[in-house]
């Protein structure tokens, strides 16, 4: 019995040095986002899988059989990093046993590390929270760290796959004018949001806030990760009241109860803003994420 | 960004210097009204200069909070949670409180149990605590070391749990493959490879306490290898030293051996599940069960599946979550048993099984039942009468549990047993537990 096994053990290993390369460059997105910005600078010759859907918190996933899978033939993990991903990827990234997507390889991009990180503790300790000792890892929501993330993919791809340079310059360059059209265009919008005070139930939309000028007055969380308590509700009621909040904002996986208890103590109307683009979003899905965010903290802006 | 700030900072303790030192001087220094009104100048001339800057710095962190002040620093490729070069530390606090029906405990019908298959202590305890320090120790290698204290016969022991040293992906070998070597709890069945902290209930099903004596952690080496296909596909092997039940006293230094297969995927967005089918083969040199009561000379083939399913309504595990999970356990033994008659001689196969469902309510509220059950051996004639005597019964438990989850490093659990062990008597437990784990914390596998 044990020599059949064997057996088939080396076949499966011959079968694995025989098998051609596929043709396109496997990009294993940890989040949404970042698997619609690899359709966005890869198109047609990047096979981009996002790990998680929209309505997932990409602090908790398991590391499950399809992910083992996925990022064991992946050629690029794509993920937010800043220790977003800590309680999964790890586990993920030495099961799958990918020599080329490991930390430190072309293979292995992590947004955080290319862009300016907010809120950065000082002290990490448990008791503060489930603390992110890397910082604010929700980079994407800042429409110039995703200009920066693309020029830093677009290389990655370059060398990567580089039969195809031409083609990931190109569609690069034509990204990166689409973006910065875009961008001037949300900045003229979003002018008059600028310094409007807000609270929020998790910290992620900081990267958005400090682009707009946004207040974060508070977070419905008592520390990260911590639910929401009645007496730090009670607390936010006389806040709310005090610096005029304008809308309590929440992503569409924070659960809403504490959202609609202040909503209906205070009158101040609640927003579910897309954290993130759909799992399998067409590439041109990121201006649309900006588009629709814009859109509806102009409707909290002007609705009270 | 600190350079602007800086020298009008040092034009401004100047100034002030020099706005006080006059004071001192003109009261030592009298009668010279020239060098006075010289400084009263050079004064006023600072002054201008100062209300100069400060408004230049006022404008400048205007501008500053306006943009983007607050401290953004790169992430930089920093692995945080390994306290730079030292080993990430963990430890698991874990104790009971527990009441039984049964003062002593009865016998499993039909099986020699290994100490720690047995039921636990009644009252106040505290379980193993678990000490772990793990780390990479360089491109090619992890190490991880679990060191357990119990107390066994009134004595805290260190039981050597876990130390192994694994290869990382960039280690030479193929994709996919990983080599694990040391002493380990090797993959075998669902629950074999986690620590007893991480179980969804406070005691192993009764198949864990009957063929693997709760866990196999045998010194060995071990290979796997993860199909680059679309689904999940795992196969592997291992060699094992065969001093751990179900091997005993090993002679060559090679007395076990197992193989296995994996798969898995999801079922839509919210839905998983992964399959697996295990072999393994022991060589048994007077095995001691039953507090050496009970010795075992031969060998012993186990074989098991596992099949455990999740479902998450909204995606999110943490929030709500059902699983299911059953395992099924066959042994084959031949060889002979000596309960203290002399050896008999036995060929036969016994199977146990276990089934639980737990679903997570909320984040911190989890219940869940399970079912488990063995079917000993036919009895042969030499051992009818002695503690391997099942007398027609099949050992079962019926179990249900709740447990409260303050974060994820801190479990209290409570659980009640209805356990049919032999046809003497029920015994009814009931389980206070808790599990809290300190410090860093590898994560689980699904």
């Amino acid at each position: 019995m044990r020599k059949t096994t064997l057996a088939l053990l080396l076949a499966v290993w011959g079968v694995t040095f025989s098998s051609p390369a596929a043709a396109d460059l496997k990009v294993f997105a940890c989040e949404p986002e970042w698997a619609a910005l690899a359709r966005d600078v890869g198109g047609d010759k990047v096979d981009a899988y996002s790990a998680t859907h929209a309505r997932q918190d990409p602090h908790h996933i398991r590391a499950k059989p399809s992910l083992i899978a996925r990022i064991r033939r992946a050629d690029m993990v794509f993920c937010s990093g800043a220790d977003l991903e800590v309680g999964w990827l790890p586990l993920l990234l030495q099961r799958g046993a990918r020599a080329g997507v490991q930390p430190g390889t072309t293979g292995h991009l992590m947004a955080a590390e290319q862009v300016p990180v907010l809120e950065k503790p000082a002290v990490v300790d448990r008791s503060l929270g489930d603390v992110h000792p890397g910082g604010n890892p929700h980079v994407h929501l800042n429409p110039e760290n995703i200009l920066i993330i693309a020029t830093e993919l677009g290389k990655r791809m370059m060398a990567l796959d580089p039969e195809n340079a031409a083609h990931y310059r190109n569609r690069m360059a034509s990204f990166s004018k689409s973006w910065r059209a875009a961008m001037d265009r949300w900045k003229h919008r979003t002018a008059k949001l600028s310094g409007m005070p807000v609270i929020v139930h998790h910290k992620s939309f900081s990267y958005l806030f400090d682009w707009m000028g946004l207040k974060e007055v508070a977070t419905l969380e008592v520390k990260p990760g911590i639910p929401p308590t009645v007496s730090h509700l009670n607390g936010l009621l006389r806040t709310a009241k005090s610096v005029n909040v304008k809308t309590i904002l929440r992503a569409p996986y924070d659960p809403s109860d504490g959202a609609d208890w202040l909503s209906a103590k205070t009158g101040i109307p609640q927003v579910e803003l897309p954290y993130t683009v759909e799992r399998n979003a067409p590439a041109g899905a990121l201006i649309n994420l900006f588009d629709r965010t814009i859109t509806l903290l102009e409707g909290a802006h002007a609705g009270s | 960004m600190s350079t602007p700030l800086i020298r009008p900072a040092a034009i401004i303790a100047l100034s002030v210097g020099l706005v006080l030192s006059p004071h001192a001087m003109a009261q030592g220094v009298t009668g010279s009204a020239a060098i006075m009104k010289e400084i009263r100048a050079l004064k006023e001339a600072y002054e201008k200069k100062t209300a100069e800057l400060e408004a230049k710095i006022k404008a400048l962190e205007a501008q500053k909070s306006q943009q983007t002040a607050k401290n953004k620093t790169p992430a930089g490729r920093r692995i945080i949670k390994d306290n730079s070069f030292n080993p990430s530390i963990g430890l698991v606090l874990n104790g009971k409180a527990s009441s039984f029906t049964r003062k002593t405990a009865g016998d499993m019908a039909g099986f020699a149990i290994g100490e720690e298959g047995e039921r636990g202590n009644e009252g106040l305890s505290i379980d193993e605590s678990e000490l772990n320090f793990s780390t990479n120790i360089d491109d090619k290698f992890y190490g991880s070391l679990t060191a357990a204290i119990v107390r066994e016969e009134g004595e805290d022991k260190i039981e050597l749990e876990e130390a192994y040293v694994q290869t990382l992906p960039n280690a030479g070998l193929p994709d996919g493959a990983r080599l694990k070597f040391g002493r380990a709890f090797w993959t075998f069945g669902y629950l074999n490879e986690q620590h007893a902290h991480a179980d969804d209930f406070a005691d192993r099903p009764l198949p864990y306490r009957a063929y693997l004596n709760k866990a196999f952690n045998d010194d060995g080496v071990e290979l796997s290898y993860v199909l680059p296909t679309e689904q999940y596909f795992e196969v592997g092997g291992g060699a094992f030293r065969g001093d751990d039940f179900p091997s005993g006293n090993s002679v060559t230094g090679l007395g076990g051996s197992s193989v296995f297969a994996r798969t898995g995927g999801d079922l839509g967005n919210n839905q998983s599940w992964r399959f697996g089918a295990y072999a393994m083969y022991s060589d048994a040199n007077a095995r001691a069960t039953e507090e050496g009561e009970v010795t075992f000379n031969g060998n012993s083939y186990l074989y098991a599946a596992d099949v455990r399913y999740t479902y998450a309504p909204t995606g999110n595990a943490k929030a709500q979550e059902l699983i299911l999970q059953a395992e099924i356990f066959q042994r084959e033994e031949n060889g002979t048993y000596n309960v203290g008659g002399g050896a008999v001689a036995l060929d036969d196969t016994s199977v146990g099984y276990y089934a639980q469902a737990v679903y997570k309510f909320s984040p911190s509220i989890r219940a869940g039942i399970r079912y488990s059950q063995l079917d000993p051996v036919d009895t042969p004639a030499g051992l009818v009468g002695t503690d391997l005597d099942s007398r027609g019964h099949n050992p079962r438990t019926f179990s249900v549990m709740a447990d409260w989850t303050n974060s994820e490093f801190g479990r209290i659990r409570l659980q009640y047993n209805h356990e049919d062990l032999n046809d003497v008597a029920t015994d009814k437990q009931v389980i206070l537990q808790y599990v809290m784990s300190l410090g860093a914390h590898g994560a689980h596998p699904f």
